[in-house]
């Protein structure tokens, strides 16, 4: 807290570590709320950024109680307004719209039934399928602001039966005047939504990100687009579809192709006046001059630009025909458009603006289909705005990747006002970090690229999992650093018989690649754990499970890591940001590496510790662990755990070692043996030696 | 800690890091600790004594022991099952030494399966012939919780619901396999007022916390051996009654040992009814239908009526009025003579323990003694008899 508020006094950035389970979201909360309601001039706003829409409700319901108590305490109900917001898959009431599963889909049933000029239609022929939902909204719920209260994504529903207005755009409205707002991080790092939803909000906020180890990843996702053989494919079927509607229309209607190409000679101003409802296809980052620039005469008529488009997409299949690895940068790459097909660098840049007027005019509302030549065009934006920093990979494997590398660290590239990492204060020990680096044959154990095919690791990865099998109740989770290591492994378990020893005391279950089939050994994993089956979950370090889900109490009782998470060194992408790193940071590339496959494995393990009342064992099976600069790497409050003792142990003392732990985690821990150590009483709290012990830290720091 | 059990090879046993309990004093002595230790493992006991509630003192009680392949791990000398079946039989004893009109029956389980040892019976020497014979079982498989708490629940909701019915679960296994939802189970078990408590043996098993949650059970996991004994000892003091379960008026024979001359007319039913073949010239005979018993408590299986006899009774009857426990204070505080109030021994240690009605000392041997055996204060006793 006291970090906290000197950041906010200081109007700076910072970075807090704290490990879960410890009430990092209420202190927030609890401190922002407090500094709004002193010096509502200075932070008017709060922004909190979560990743998955569980971590969302979880944190409205955090502040629910809090304003609840606030009222309680204060006697008068305050008016704050806060909310959570969500794409319209999660916040949608249409019936039939509701029902659909896919977020895009949602998104572009939304868009047919919402978007300006079908509701202009409309007025001519009120036949045409409508949302009641938005247009009672439309009409009269823009006048009346949300009551003041805490909304959840449930609750916004609601609101928004009750009233027949649609909770999504109201949510999106309210946006401007809440006090407090949590939604994902994508909508203020992605700057193609960022744009549309963010835009508003005021400058005296202050944003927070939860579990902001992976932020990079998502500004490079969100910035990043895919391009294969399989969209250009697709691609090629939109474009000739474009140009028979395009040739259809002119039969019919050739005004109003001539309208649009006077509207674009007049510049692409409308495009900021463009009804909130139309901009799903929002230009990703065209800066502001460029729309005050004309869009340039070749693309103007709409056959030139369906023309321009063809050219572009042989071009690209000419390079992906390629099959070894090229890597340029963007200028290589312009010129050599240039040279290849004459297409210049400016209409390039009015791609993506361009596509988005032409389905306008067109009138295709269901944008969902168009998906692949709206990633081409904006592709093509892309590269011809960014000058600098835009590595353009082509694979032999038929992949065009783009990471704007100068996202990242725009981002990342502050100087946080304070940095601290907080430990938990525990009254037991309820995490028990273990490093074992050798079998019981003495081997060393490692995932080494070197050591990956011995036979003689694999088998002492084996009996460590077996014999953890035989002790550690419920469930285990095991992380292996890739998919494909994994499958090496259970293979070679499976032929030495390993797997069917560990059957005998747990059942089994898999992460896989595909989702639907993760989910479900998820959910089966979880049910052999509360019926007292037992179970082990084989997943993969940077997998979904690592990444989301955590395992509380007895659904982890031990989490064991097979190797060092290193990400594949040889990946282009991967290549790319090291460089990049190199030469703007003077970042070692090993530094990195070892940062980040830390990072990762800390993140692994972290999952079965959600609070003071659960523990875990911690097992790191790789005696690179042991070495002092891994080691420094873990946060802090694994590494005051692992104590001399428990570096580089053979199987058998681990084994030793967490019979002990958890016989004595299983002891009887109530909530008052947790009171003068993790937990103040009021009056142990005003007493006079814990205020002195309080300003005395307050000092220090 | 007090007894020594016998030790397999050394080899063969676990990795063990003895030297991390010790810890020397200034001079470096290790003699300090070892008399803490002994002190801190002879004072531990139940002090929390219920005060005045309703205890469930007609209780039935079923043992579940686990003869799953873990029993064999040998953390427990010489294996887990030979130590707990050891330990069983001295709380047989206890059981019936402090309930006398309780019953007890003994389920095993391993292979998937669950197997009856012994009935629903009173007379604790056939459990404990029942238990040294479970000593040489083969252990294998994997337990299953549901079969045995299955199996008990089919014999316990007969019971009259004035008593207390319990499961008393040991469980070395961390898997149990189940043919059905024990969720399911535990929801019936919960409407027939069972009470599961559950000695864990390797470490906290969710299931078994739910369980025992849901049942208003206890669940312990042991430390090693001598907590094991105090776990399983926690469990000889009748529970408190639920609140909710029926008061009734029971009745109960007295009959008195009768040895009948062979010239009797009424010895001709001189075969016992209860312990099968044996022919015995004296016994009780049922105040009600003159079946004959060698043996009390039992309940009469021609009229149904329970026999016991007056000390039987008397015997349970100290657990509506516990002892209190007694103060303790160091030794240097005492004016008087430093001698025990019982056993006359010179008060050594450093604490001593007094009695809050009388105030006699007693040191930690006899306190224990006390409370655990004699359940009143021998000099509140001598008082009374000659004021």
């Amino acid at each position: 807290m006291l970090e906290l508020k000197r950041t906010l006094d200081a109007k700076g950035h910072g970075v807090l570590e704290m490990p879960s389970g410890t009430g990092k979201t209420i202190s927030l909360l609890s401190l922002i709320v407090a500094y709004q309601k002193v010096f509502p001039l200075e932070v008017s706003k709060l922004i909190y950024c979560s990743r998955t829409v569980p971590e969302i409700e979880k944190v409205v319901e955090e502040l629910r109680k809090l304003m609840e108590y606030y009222s309680k305490q204060t006697g008068e109900s305050n008016n704050f307004l806060a909310l959570a917001l969500s794409s319209r898959k999660n916040l949608c009431i249409h019936p039939e719209v509701s029902s659909l599963r896919v977020g895009k889909e949602v998104d572009g049933k939304c868009h047919t039934l919402t978007a300006s000029y079908i509701r202009a239609q409309r007025h001519s022929d009120p036949d045409l399928p409508v949302c009641r939902f938005y247009e009672d909204f439309d009409a009269v719920g823009r006048q009346m602001p949300l009551p003041a209260g805490v909304y959840n994504l449930d609750d916004l529903k609601d609101f928004g039966k009750r009233n027949g207005w649609c909770p999504y755009y109201l949510a999106r409205y309210s946006l401007m005047h809440a006090n407090i707002v949590v939604y994902s991080y994508h909508y203020l790092l992605d700057p193609k939504i960022a744009d549309l939803v963010s835009k508003e909000l005021t400058k005296k906020s202050v944003v927070v990100f939860d579990e902001a180890h992976n932020i990079d990843n998502v500004c490079i996702d969100s910035m990043s687009v895919n391009i294969s053989r399989r969209t250009l494919d697709r691609c090629q079927t939109n474009v000739e579809t474009l140009q028979n509607t395009i040739q259809k229309i002119k039969e019919t209607d050739a005004t109003k192709l001539k309208m649009e190409y006077r509207r674009l000679v007049e510049g692409l101003k409308e495009a900021n006046v463009a009804r909130e409802t139309d901009v799903y296809l929002s230009n990703p980052v065209l800066p502001d001059e460029i729309l005050q620039e004309a869009v340039p005469g070749t693309i103007r008529t709409a056959e030139h630009f369906v023309g321009f488009l063809k050219r572009f997409l042989e071009y690209l299949k000419s390079r992906l025909r390629v099959h070894h690895v090229v890597q340029e940068s963007t200028p290589q790459f312009l010129k050599d458009i240039f040279d290849k097909v004459c297409i210049d660098r400016k209409p390039l840049r009015f791609c993506a603006e361009r596509l988005r007027s032409l389905l306008r005019t067109l009138e295709i509302a269901d944008i969902a289909d168009f998906s692949a030549v709206t990633l081409i065009s904006n592709f093509a934006t892309l590269v011809s705005t960014y000058s600098q920093g835009i590595k353009t990979l082509l694979f032999s494997v038929s992949h065009f990747t783009l990471s704007p590398l100068d996202i990242y660290p725009r981002i990342l590239d502050f100087r946080p006002v304070t940095m601290a990492s907080f430990t938990m204060t525990l009254a037991r020990t309820c995490l028990c970090p273990l490093i074992v680096g050798r079998g019981n044959d003495q081997v060393a154990l490692s995932s080494k690229f070197e050591t990956r095919e011995d036979f003689a690791v694999i088998r002492n990865y084996g009996s460590l999992l077996q014999e953890m099998s035989a002790i550690v109740p419920d469930g285990i989770v095991a992380f292996f650093t890739s998919y494909m290591y994994m499958e090496n492994i259970v293979a070679a378990w499976y032929e030495q018989g390993i797997l069917e020893n560990i059957q005998r005391n747990k059942l089994i279950f898999i992460e896989t690649p595909d989702a639907a089939e993760t989910s479900m050994a998820l959910e089966k994993y979880q049910e052999a754990c509360e019926n007292g089956r037992g179970a082990i979950l084989l997943s993969v370090a940077r997998g979904k499970v690592s990444e989301g889900i955590d395992f509380v109490h007895h659904f982890g009782r031990a989490v064991i890591m097979f190797g060092v998470p290193y990400v594949y060194t040889q990946s282009r992408i991967l290549k790319a940001r090291l460089e990049y790193l190199r030469d703007q940071f003077q970042i070692r590339e090993n530094d990195f590496l070892t940062f980040d496959a830390m990072r990762h494995a800390a993140q692994c393990v972290g999952r079965v510790i959600r609070g003071k009342t659960d523990y875990g064992l911690m097992i790191f099976a790789d005696k690179r662990y042991a070495r002092a600069d891994k080691r420094g790497k873990l946060p802090r409050w694994i590494q005051e755990h692992i104590s001399d003792g428990s570096l580089n142990l053979t199987v058998d003392e681990a084994v030793q070692l967490s019979k002990h732990f958890l016989r004595q985690m299983a002891q009887p821990f109530r909530q008052e043996d947790q009171l003068g150590l993790s937990l103040l009483t009021l009056e142990q709290l005003e007493s006079e030696e814990m205020l002195k012990k309080i300003s005395q830290i307050a000092h220090q720091t | 800690m007090d007894e020594e059990p016998e030790r397999t090879k050394r080899w063969e046993g676990g990795y063990e890091r003895t030297w991390e309990v010790l810890k020397e004093d200034e001079s470096g002595s290790l003699k300090a600790t070892v008399e803490e230790i002994l002190f801190q493992s002879k004072r531990k006991r139940v002090t929390e004594s219920h005060g005045q509630v309703r205890l469930g003192m007609m209780r039935h009680l079923h043992l579940v022991v686990d003869c799953s392949r873990s029993m064999e791990d040998q953390d427990l000398k010489p294996n887990r099952l030979t130590a707990s079946l050891k330990l069983i039989e001295t709380f047989v004893e206890e059981y019936f030494d402090q309930n006398p009109i309780s019953q007890l029956g003994i389920i095993t389980t391993k292979n998937k399966r669950a197997e009856k040892l012994t009935d629903l019976a009173g007379n604790p020497k056939k459990h404990i012939v029942a238990l040294k014979k479970a000593v040489d079982t083969v252990c294998l498989g994997e337990p299953s919780l549901y079969n045995s708490l299955h199996l008990a629940i089919q014999t316990l909701k007969h019971m009259p619901g004035h008593t207390s019915r319990e499961i008393l679960v040991i469980l070395s296994s961390l898997t149990t396999c189940d043919p059905a939802n024990i969720c399911e189970l535990i929801k019936t078990l919960k409407s027939l007022k069972v009470r599961v408590s559950v000695i864990g043996l390797s470490a906290e098993v969710r299931v078994c916390t739910v369980l025992t949650r849901e049942t208003g059970g206890s669940y312990h996991v042991i430390l090693d051996e001598s907590h094991f004994k105090e776990l399983l000892m926690l469990h000889v003091k009748p529970p408190p009654a639920s609140s909710s379960s029926e008061c009734s008026l029971i009745r109960m024979g007295f009959p008195q040992h009768i040895i009948a001359s062979l010239t009797d007319q009424e010895a001709n039913a001189a075969i016992s009814t209860s312990s099968g073949a044996d022919l015995s010239l004296g016994g009780y005979f049922c105040p009600q239908c003159h079946a004959k018993y060698t043996e009390l408590p039992v309940e009469c299986k021609v009229c149904g009526l329970t026999l016991v006899s007056a000390p039987h009774l008397a015997r349970s009857f100290h657990h509506l009025f516990p002892l209190q426990a007694f103060t303790e204070s160091p030794t240097e505080q005492l004016q008087k003579d430093r001698f025990c109030q019982a056993c006359q021994g010179e008060l050594k240690d450093k604490s001593i323990f007094s009695c809050p009605s009388c105030c006699s000392v007693f040191c930690v041997e006899c306190d224990l003694f006390i409370h655990d055996s004699l359940h009143c204060c021998p000099c509140c006793i001598h008082n009374q008899s000659n004021p």
